[in-house]
């Protein structure tokens, strides 16, 4: 007689012997399909990343040249037109363009300083030129302190590369017109050497402009001009000194006491901590 | 006890040889016929070989069963492997002489060379390979006197091949190697073989992928097979006496049965 009690269990045995090499087999190769298809979508991630940021940055790249060209052209144009009494609406359409143009700088600044990692920061500028006082009109005596103030860091950033090849050749210019400017006084002479730095943008020229103004005792084109010579070239040490003088001319000695401070954090300028010096002591005013 | 379904189909299954149980299948009978048609013919020896259980002792069955009632056909299912007794039963059975002392291959030789029984007698030797290659060597002098027709049966295993042996390879004149069924003669040798004993319900139990499973078990080998099916009915006459009605299909055989016999049966292993 057949014990199929125990049969049974020897069948039950028997199939989950005859299982496990199924199991198996289903187990390593969800497993090896599973581990296959990871490694296809990190590689295929990683390979879209890869795509996507060469693509942005490509895309960033070739945007950003017409950018910065035409943001120095706005620039020039935007200082052209600061140079020169401006009515009240075409104040605000500037503010306007240039707050774009500020949003602009902000991605292309953010670009340049991934990509130079060893340059020197500049941020003392941003803040330096943030609490400075914007241009000033002669003409219509408006103040446009934002789209000046906001303006400002970004420029810096942007002039940085031709700054040094600048200021070598063009020393001696400056020099030559110093004594040119000595012998003639005049605002025909000002307004001569006023178009040749329209023309070339030389940091000289416009230290010079700073100087003959500052001398004239005009402390709003002074300062104009000093400003706009630090935004070409953030060392020039004459123009620091021209620019907070004109600020203590103006009736702003704090921002002007200030400023030389911060440059001379950055500068260790001789000449500068005289100045502060004076000015805290009131030798200055 | 009483009978049921299960366990009449079971005891279909038991393994006797009977020639009332040969099943009749397309090869097996055109093999069979072909046998027959040998044995017609005036050759010496005529070779039965096979693996174990692919039916031989039941084609020797059946032959003789067939041919007793037209000629003198002797059957030896057991081998008689003493030389003095084999040639005693021999003379006793062919030229009905009842010998009392030891009888040896020379007087027996006189013994057939003196008597002329007209048709030849046909010996039927099962289990061939049993006998030693001395006795096989005068069962061959003696087919060659012609006044014996040896039919004879052996295993052909992987081991041993006996027919290439030298007594079997010059003196048979016919040889038919009998092979295990294939899946559909297994289906119809089963389903026959239930009908027969008037199992129609069990019959129809076995669909085909109950058989390719029999088959699969089985490898198509008759004894197996029967082994097999016998303990897949135990196992189900079992069910049943026990009122277990839950663990048994009656529509079709179960696999998980079928495994279980194969198990028991030594098929397949835990």
């Amino acid at each position: 007689m057949i014990n199929v009690n125990e049969l049974e269990a020897k069948w039950l045995k028997y199939k989950i012997k005859s299982f496990i090499p199924h199991i198996v087999i289903f187990l390593s190769i969800t497993i090896i399909s599973a581990v296959f298809i990871l490694f296809n979508a990190k590689s295929v991630q990683t390979n879209t990343v890869e795509v996507s940021s060469i693509q942005k940055l490509k895309t960033e790249s070739k945007k950003e040249i017409p950018i910065v060209k035409t943001e120095q052209k706005i620039i020039l144009e935007q200082k052209k037109v600061l140079l020169k009494p401006q009515p009240k609406a075409k104040i605000e359409e500037i503010v306007k363009v240039q707050s774009i143009i500020q949003e602009k700088q902000k991605t292309i600044h953010n670009y340049n300083t991934q990509k130079n990692r060893l340059s020197p920061s500049l941020d003392f500028m941003a803040k330096l030129q943030g609490d400075t006082l914007p241009y000033f009109d002669t003409g219509s005596q408006d103040r446009i302190t934002e789209v000046t103030t906001k303006e400002t860091p970004a420029k810096v950033e942007i002039q940085k590369t031709p700054k040094r090849s600048v200021r070598t050749p063009i020393q001696p210019i400056v020099k030559k017109s110093s004594i040119q400017i000595d012998r003639q006084n005049t605002h025909d002479d000002i307004s001569q050497v006023i178009k040749r730095f329209k023309k070339n943008n030389n940091p000289a020229l416009s230290l010079f402009i700073a100087k003959k103004y500052y001398q004239l005792g005009e402390y709003h084109q002074s300062y104009n001009y000093s400003l706009m010579t630090n935004e070409i070239d953030n060392d020039i040490e004459a123009s620091w000194i021209i620019f907070t003088k004109s600020l203590v001319k103006l009736h702003e000695k704090s921002m002007a006491i200030e400023t030389l401070k911060k440059y001379i954090s950055h500068s260790n300028s001789h000449r500068a901590k005289i100045l502060l010096d004076d000015i805290t002591s009131g030798k200055f005013k | 006890m009483k009978s049921s379904i299960f366990r009449n189909s079971r005891d279909v299954f038991l393994d006797i040889v009977n020639a009332k149980d040969y099943i009749q299948l397309d090869r097996v009978s055109t093999i069979y016929q072909s046998l027959k048609n040998s044995v017609k013919k005036p050759l010496k020896m005529i070779l039965l070989y096979g693996k174990p259980g692919t039916g031989k002792s039941m084609f020797l069955t059946k032959l003789y069963h067939d041919l007793s009632t037209s000629q003198d056909v002797y059957m030896y299912k057991t081998p008689i492997l003493d030389e003095s007794e084999f040639y005693k039963t021999l003379a006793q059975d062919l030229f009905k002489i009842k010998y009392r002392g030891e009888l040896n291959f020379t007087q027996f030789m006189k013994v057939v060379e003196e008597h002329d029984v007209g048709i030849v007698p046909l010996v039927l030797l099962d289990e061939a390979q049993l006998y030693s290659n001395p006795l096989m060597e005068k069962i061959r002098l003696l087919s060659d006197t012609r006044k014996v027709k040896f039919v004879i049966t052996l295993h052909k295993t992987e081991k041993e091949d006996l027919i290439a042996k030298e007594h079997f390879q010059t003196r048979i004149w016919e040889s038919i190697e009998l092979e295990n069924a294939s899946s559909v003669e297994l289906k119809i040798y089963i389903q026959k073989k239930l009908m027969k004993a008037n199992c129609f319900d069990s019959a129809n139990m076995f669909n085909a992928k109950a058989v390719n499973l029999i088959y699969k078990l089985t490898n198509g080998n008759y004894r197996d097979s029967n082994k097999l099916l016998y303990t897949l009915f135990d196992i189900y006459t079992h069910y049943e006496d026990k009122g277990d009605t839950s663990k048994m299909n009656r529509n079709h055989v179960s696999h998980k049965i079928i495994e279980m016999a194969a198990l028991h049966t030594g098929l397949i292993h835990d």
